[in-house]
Protein backbone atom coordinates (compact mmCIF):
# COMPACT_ATOMS: atom_id res chain seq x y z
CA UNK A 1 0.00 0.00 0.00
CA UNK A 2 1.54 2.78 -0.53
CA UNK A 3 0.87 6.85 0.69
CA UNK A 4 -0.05 9.42 -0.91
CA UNK A 5 2.32 12.31 -0.93
CA UNK A 6 0.15 15.49 -0.07
CA UNK A 7 -0.70 18.35 -3.05
CA UNK A 8 1.96 20.75 -2.73
CA UNK A 9 0.67 23.86 -2.67
CA UNK A 10 2.55 27.89 -2.33
CA UNK A 11 2.93 29.39 1.30
CA UNK A 12 -0.52 31.11 1.75
CA UNK A 13 0.76 33.99 3.88
CA UNK A 14 3.07 35.05 1.36
CA UNK A 15 0.64 34.78 -0.97
CA UNK A 16 -1.65 36.93 1.20
CA UNK A 17 1.26 39.40 1.62
CA UNK A 18 1.68 39.51 -2.14
CA UNK A 19 -2.59 40.27 -2.40
CA UNK A 20 -2.28 42.75 0.22
CA UNK A 21 -0.15 45.11 -1.91
CA UNK A 22 -2.20 44.40 -5.45
CA UNK A 23 -5.39 45.46 -6.48
CA UNK A 24 -7.51 43.18 -6.86
CA UNK A 25 -7.34 42.88 -10.81
CA UNK A 26 -3.48 42.96 -10.55
CA UNK A 27 -3.81 40.57 -7.78
CA UNK A 28 -4.94 37.70 -10.19
CA UNK A 29 -2.53 38.00 -12.76
CA UNK A 30 0.33 38.08 -10.51
CA UNK A 31 -0.46 35.12 -8.05
CA UNK A 32 -1.32 33.19 -11.02
CA UNK A 33 2.25 33.60 -12.35
CA UNK A 34 3.32 32.95 -9.08
CA UNK A 35 1.31 29.77 -8.80
CA UNK A 36 2.12 28.91 -12.68
CA UNK A 37 5.92 28.96 -11.25
CA UNK A 38 5.95 27.40 -8.28
CA UNK A 39 4.38 24.08 -9.52
CA UNK A 40 7.03 24.32 -12.07
CA UNK A 41 10.13 24.71 -10.00
CA UNK A 42 8.19 21.62 -7.75
CA UNK A 43 8.72 19.76 -11.07
CA UNK A 44 12.17 20.84 -11.25
CA UNK A 45 13.59 21.31 -8.21
CA UNK A 46 11.41 19.73 -5.22
CA UNK A 47 8.94 21.55 -2.88
CA UNK A 48 11.61 22.99 -0.50
CA UNK A 49 13.29 24.80 -3.24
CA UNK A 50 9.81 26.17 -4.43
CA UNK A 51 8.66 27.40 -1.88
CA UNK A 52 12.09 29.37 -0.95
CA UNK A 53 11.82 30.71 -4.33
CA UNK A 54 8.06 31.55 -4.00
CA UNK A 55 8.95 33.47 -0.59
CA UNK A 56 12.04 35.70 -2.10
CA UNK A 57 9.79 36.31 -5.24
CA UNK A 58 6.77 37.52 -2.83
CA UNK A 59 9.48 39.83 -0.70
CA UNK A 60 10.50 41.13 -3.76
CA UNK A 61 7.72 41.35 -5.95
CA UNK A 62 6.16 43.74 -2.33
CA UNK A 63 9.16 46.12 -2.49
CA UNK A 64 8.75 46.68 -6.41
CA UNK A 65 4.61 47.57 -5.90
CA UNK A 66 5.41 49.02 -2.60
CA UNK A 67 7.65 51.50 -4.43
CA UNK A 68 5.05 51.48 -7.54
CA UNK A 69 2.74 52.44 -5.29
CA UNK A 70 4.65 55.89 -3.90
CA UNK A 71 5.75 56.63 -7.32
CA UNK A 72 2.43 56.25 -8.81
CA UNK A 73 0.37 59.99 -7.79
CA UNK A 74 2.34 60.23 -5.03
CA UNK A 75 0.96 64.21 -4.18
CA UNK A 76 -3.19 62.06 -3.79
CA UNK A 77 -1.22 59.48 -1.18
CA UNK A 78 0.56 62.55 0.41
CA UNK A 79 -3.13 63.73 0.91
CA UNK A 80 -4.40 61.01 2.33
CA UNK A 81 -1.58 60.56 4.56
CA UNK A 82 -1.94 64.07 6.11
CA UNK A 83 -5.64 63.58 5.91
CA UNK A 84 -4.95 60.65 7.90
CA UNK A 85 -2.34 62.42 10.43
CA UNK A 86 -4.47 65.12 11.19
CA UNK A 87 -7.49 63.05 12.12
CA UNK A 88 -5.12 61.42 14.41
CA UNK A 89 -4.19 64.88 15.46
CA UNK A 90 -7.06 66.57 16.17
CA UNK A 91 -8.73 63.12 17.85
CA UNK A 92 -5.70 62.06 20.37
CA UNK A 93 -7.78 63.16 23.49
CA UNK A 94 -11.10 61.02 22.07
CA UNK A 95 -10.52 58.09 24.14
CA UNK A 96 -9.92 59.98 27.04
CA UNK A 97 -13.14 62.28 26.56
CA UNK A 98 -15.28 59.03 25.74
CA UNK A 99 -14.35 57.46 28.95
CA UNK A 100 -14.77 60.34 31.20
CA UNK A 101 -17.93 60.45 29.85
CA UNK A 102 -18.85 57.12 30.04
CA UNK A 103 -17.77 57.00 34.01
CA UNK A 104 -19.94 60.73 34.12
CA UNK A 105 -22.79 59.22 32.85
CA UNK A 106 -22.68 55.58 34.41
CA UNK A 107 -21.33 56.50 37.86
CA UNK A 108 -20.22 53.24 38.43
CA UNK A 109 -18.15 54.42 41.30
CA UNK A 110 -21.28 55.34 42.87
CA UNK A 111 -22.92 51.72 42.54
CA UNK A 112 -21.70 48.08 43.07
CA UNK A 113 -19.84 48.10 39.89
CA UNK A 114 -16.62 49.23 41.61
CA UNK A 115 -14.72 46.22 40.11
CA UNK A 116 -16.15 47.48 36.55
CA UNK A 117 -15.06 51.49 37.17
CA UNK A 118 -11.66 50.13 38.04
CA UNK A 119 -11.17 48.05 34.51
CA UNK A 120 -12.52 50.93 32.31
CA UNK A 121 -10.07 53.48 34.64
CA UNK A 122 -7.62 51.31 33.83
CA UNK A 123 -8.07 49.86 30.58
CA UNK A 124 -10.78 51.49 28.65
CA UNK A 125 -8.55 54.29 27.07
CA UNK A 126 -5.99 51.84 25.68
CA UNK A 127 -9.04 50.04 24.22
CA UNK A 128 -10.65 53.21 22.78
CA UNK A 129 -7.63 54.34 21.77
CA UNK A 130 -6.48 50.97 19.47
CA UNK A 131 -10.96 51.04 18.22
CA UNK A 132 -9.94 55.05 16.66
CA UNK A 133 -6.75 54.20 15.22
CA UNK A 134 -8.14 50.99 13.46
CA UNK A 135 -10.98 53.42 12.00
CA UNK A 136 -8.74 55.68 11.11
CA UNK A 137 -6.54 53.32 9.17
CA UNK A 138 -10.14 52.18 7.96
CA UNK A 139 -10.48 55.93 6.60
CA UNK A 140 -7.43 56.14 5.51
CA UNK A 141 -7.24 53.02 3.17
CA UNK A 142 -10.64 53.51 2.15
CA UNK A 143 -9.71 56.97 0.25
CA UNK A 144 -6.09 55.30 -0.78
CA UNK A 145 -7.84 53.03 -3.48
CA UNK A 146 -5.55 50.27 -4.45
CA UNK A 147 -2.90 51.63 -2.52
CA UNK A 148 -4.77 50.83 1.33
CA UNK A 149 -1.28 49.14 2.77
CA UNK A 150 1.24 51.28 1.25
CA UNK A 151 -1.05 54.63 2.78
CA UNK A 152 -1.25 52.94 5.95
CA UNK A 153 2.36 51.86 6.83
CA UNK A 154 3.09 55.53 5.52
CA UNK A 155 1.32 57.02 7.33
CA UNK A 156 2.19 55.07 10.78
CA UNK A 157 6.16 55.50 10.13
CA UNK A 158 5.58 59.56 9.18
CA UNK A 159 2.97 60.00 11.92
CA UNK A 160 6.09 59.57 15.09
CA UNK A 161 8.16 62.31 13.12
CA UNK A 162 5.43 64.46 12.27
CA UNK A 163 3.68 64.74 15.87
CA UNK A 164 7.22 65.61 17.39
CA UNK A 165 8.46 67.86 14.54
CA UNK A 166 4.14 69.72 15.59
CA UNK A 167 4.62 69.63 18.64
CA UNK A 168 8.51 71.21 18.56
CA UNK A 169 7.57 74.22 16.07
CA UNK A 170 3.59 74.85 16.49
CA UNK A 171 3.13 73.70 20.03
CA UNK A 172 0.45 71.72 21.78
CA UNK A 173 -1.42 70.89 24.73
CA UNK A 174 -0.13 67.47 24.67
CA UNK A 175 -0.08 65.52 28.39
CA UNK A 176 3.44 66.27 30.15
CA UNK A 177 3.56 62.40 30.82
CA UNK A 178 4.36 61.53 27.14
CA UNK A 179 7.54 63.36 27.79
CA UNK A 180 7.72 62.25 31.61
CA UNK A 181 7.14 58.95 30.81
CA UNK A 182 8.73 57.98 26.89
CA UNK A 183 7.24 54.39 27.41
CA UNK A 184 3.86 55.68 27.02
CA UNK A 185 4.74 57.29 23.66
CA UNK A 186 6.36 54.51 22.10
CA UNK A 187 3.19 52.71 23.38
CA UNK A 188 1.20 55.25 21.67
CA UNK A 189 3.27 54.62 18.46
CA UNK A 190 3.35 50.87 18.15
CA UNK A 191 -0.63 51.15 18.96
CA UNK A 192 -0.62 53.67 16.02
CA UNK A 193 1.40 51.12 14.22
CA UNK A 194 -0.25 48.13 14.72
CA UNK A 195 -3.57 49.68 14.40
CA UNK A 196 -3.61 51.69 11.34
CA UNK A 197 -2.28 48.71 9.07
CA UNK A 198 -4.89 46.65 10.79
CA UNK A 199 -7.43 49.06 9.38
CA UNK A 200 -5.71 48.75 5.81
CA UNK A 201 -6.05 45.20 6.15
CA UNK A 202 -9.19 45.21 7.05
CA UNK A 203 -10.49 47.46 4.30
CA UNK A 204 -7.92 45.80 1.43
CA UNK A 205 -9.78 42.08 3.09
CA UNK A 206 -13.20 43.73 2.47
CA UNK A 207 -12.79 45.00 -1.38
CA UNK A 208 -11.32 41.80 -2.16
CA UNK A 209 -14.02 40.01 -1.12
CA UNK A 210 -16.55 42.08 -3.18
CA UNK A 211 -14.11 42.30 -6.15
CA UNK A 212 -14.05 38.20 -5.74
CA UNK A 213 -18.01 37.93 -5.53
CA UNK A 214 -18.37 40.71 -8.08
CA UNK A 215 -16.28 38.81 -10.47
CA UNK A 216 -18.42 35.13 -9.83
CA UNK A 217 -21.25 37.24 -10.32
CA UNK A 218 -20.67 39.48 -13.87
CA UNK A 219 -21.01 37.10 -17.05
CA UNK B 1 42.11 81.37 -19.19
CA UNK B 2 41.70 77.18 -18.96
CA UNK B 3 39.55 78.23 -15.80
CA UNK B 4 37.13 80.44 -18.03
CA UNK B 5 37.05 77.85 -20.51
CA UNK B 6 36.28 74.89 -17.86
CA UNK B 7 33.39 77.12 -16.52
CA UNK B 8 32.15 78.05 -19.93
CA UNK B 9 32.14 74.20 -20.65
CA UNK B 10 30.11 73.31 -17.22
CA UNK B 11 27.82 76.46 -18.41
CA UNK B 12 26.70 74.73 -21.53
CA UNK B 13 26.40 71.23 -19.96
CA UNK B 14 23.96 72.89 -17.37
CA UNK B 15 22.40 74.14 -20.37
CA UNK B 16 22.20 70.69 -21.69
CA UNK B 17 20.75 69.14 -18.81
CA UNK B 18 18.01 71.40 -18.44
CA UNK B 19 17.17 71.56 -22.01
CA UNK B 20 17.34 66.97 -21.46
CA UNK B 21 15.07 67.34 -18.23
CA UNK B 22 12.84 70.35 -19.68
CA UNK B 23 12.27 67.35 -23.39
CA UNK B 24 12.38 64.48 -21.31
CA UNK B 25 8.48 64.19 -20.33
CA UNK B 26 7.40 65.65 -24.76
CA UNK B 27 9.49 62.37 -25.42
CA UNK B 28 9.31 59.01 -25.87
CA UNK B 29 12.39 58.10 -23.99
CA UNK B 30 12.12 54.45 -22.64
CA UNK B 31 14.03 53.70 -19.29
CA UNK B 32 16.72 50.75 -19.40
CA UNK B 33 14.32 48.22 -18.15
CA UNK B 34 11.41 49.99 -19.64
CA UNK B 35 13.25 49.21 -22.97
CA UNK B 36 13.95 46.01 -21.90
CA UNK B 37 10.05 44.83 -21.11
CA UNK B 38 8.88 46.47 -24.62
CA UNK B 39 11.50 44.64 -26.22
CA UNK B 40 10.81 41.14 -24.85
CA UNK B 41 6.81 41.82 -25.18
CA UNK B 42 6.96 42.91 -29.03
CA UNK B 43 9.05 39.68 -29.37
CA UNK B 44 6.50 37.28 -27.53
CA UNK B 45 3.93 38.57 -29.36
CA UNK B 46 0.31 36.82 -28.61
CA UNK B 47 2.15 34.88 -25.59
CA UNK B 48 2.92 37.90 -23.75
CA UNK B 49 2.17 37.55 -19.84
CA UNK B 50 4.35 37.63 -16.70
CA UNK B 51 5.45 33.95 -16.85
CA UNK B 52 6.71 34.27 -20.19
CA UNK B 53 8.14 37.76 -20.25
CA UNK B 54 9.74 36.99 -17.32
CA UNK B 55 11.71 33.97 -18.49
CA UNK B 56 12.16 35.37 -21.78
CA UNK B 57 14.24 38.56 -20.22
CA UNK B 58 16.00 35.64 -17.89
CA UNK B 59 17.16 33.98 -20.71
CA UNK B 60 18.05 36.40 -23.08
CA UNK B 61 19.92 38.74 -20.94
CA UNK B 62 20.80 36.45 -18.29
CA UNK B 63 19.64 38.76 -15.26
CA UNK B 64 17.01 37.86 -12.75
CA UNK B 65 14.02 39.85 -12.46
CA UNK B 66 10.71 39.59 -10.31
CA UNK B 67 7.13 39.12 -11.25
CA UNK B 68 6.83 42.50 -9.65
CA UNK B 69 9.25 44.90 -11.38
CA UNK B 70 7.91 43.34 -14.60
CA UNK B 71 4.34 44.57 -13.72
CA UNK B 72 5.17 47.54 -12.11
CA UNK B 73 7.08 48.35 -15.46
CA UNK B 74 4.32 46.74 -17.39
CA UNK B 75 1.79 48.77 -15.40
CA UNK B 76 3.95 52.47 -15.97
CA UNK B 77 3.94 51.36 -19.87
CA UNK B 78 0.20 50.55 -20.13
CA UNK B 79 -0.35 53.96 -18.27
CA UNK B 80 1.82 55.76 -21.13
CA UNK B 81 0.03 54.09 -23.49
CA UNK B 82 2.84 52.09 -24.60
CA UNK B 83 1.33 48.16 -24.43
CA UNK B 84 -1.94 47.05 -24.10
CA UNK B 85 -3.08 44.33 -21.98
CA UNK B 86 -6.31 41.97 -21.78
CA UNK B 87 -7.46 39.20 -19.26
CA UNK B 88 -7.66 35.33 -20.61
CA UNK B 89 -9.72 32.61 -19.31
CA UNK B 90 -8.41 31.09 -15.82
CA UNK B 91 -6.55 28.06 -16.16
CA UNK B 92 -5.89 24.39 -13.72
CA UNK B 93 -2.45 25.13 -13.66
CA UNK B 94 -2.49 29.13 -11.87
CA UNK B 95 -5.07 27.96 -9.39
CA UNK B 96 -7.88 28.89 -11.20
CA UNK B 97 -6.49 32.31 -11.48
CA UNK B 98 -6.47 33.92 -15.45
CA UNK B 99 -3.75 35.39 -17.37
CA UNK B 100 -3.29 39.24 -18.24
CA UNK B 101 -1.38 39.14 -21.92
CA UNK B 102 0.00 42.46 -22.99
CA UNK B 103 0.89 43.65 -26.61
CA UNK B 104 2.94 46.43 -27.73
CA UNK B 105 0.65 49.69 -29.15
CA UNK B 106 1.81 51.64 -32.15
CA UNK B 107 2.95 54.61 -29.66
CA UNK B 108 5.13 51.98 -27.68
CA UNK B 109 6.91 50.66 -31.10
CA UNK B 110 7.61 54.27 -31.98
CA UNK B 111 8.90 54.87 -28.50
CA UNK B 112 11.53 51.80 -29.11
CA UNK B 113 12.36 53.40 -32.22
CA UNK B 114 12.86 56.82 -30.54
CA UNK B 115 15.35 55.52 -28.38
CA UNK B 116 17.17 53.35 -30.34
CA UNK B 117 17.56 56.47 -32.91
CA UNK B 118 19.11 58.33 -29.68
CA UNK B 119 21.12 55.14 -28.85
CA UNK B 120 22.43 54.80 -31.86
CA UNK B 121 23.62 58.54 -32.24
CA UNK B 122 25.39 58.26 -28.79
CA UNK B 123 27.14 55.24 -29.85
CA UNK B 124 28.38 56.27 -33.53
CA UNK B 125 31.91 56.42 -33.77
CA UNK B 126 32.84 55.49 -30.50
CA UNK B 127 36.05 53.53 -30.99
CA UNK B 128 35.33 51.71 -27.89
CA UNK B 129 32.65 49.55 -29.12
CA UNK B 130 34.23 49.20 -32.59
CA UNK B 131 37.12 47.45 -31.13
CA UNK B 132 35.09 45.05 -29.04
CA UNK B 133 33.10 44.35 -32.00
Amino acid sequence: MTRELPHPHPPRLAAWLVALFTSAAQAESILGDLHEEFFDIVSKAGIASARRWYWRQSAETIAHLASAGFRVAPWSLAGVVLLGFLLRRFDFQLPEWIIVAILRAQRPYSNLHYGFYVWLVTYGIPIVGVIQTVLIGCIVAAFAKGREIVATTTLSIVSPFAFLLHFLLVGGHWSNSIFIFPWRFLIIQVENLVGLVIGGVLVREFRSVVARRFSRTSP
Amino acid sequence: MVGLRSEESLLTQMHHFFYIVYIMPARDYLGEFEHIVLLTVLRLGDQAYGVTVRREIEARTRREVSIGAIYATLDRLEAKGYVQSRVGGPTAERGGRSKRFFRVTAQGVSAIKHTHRALRSLTEGLALLKTRS
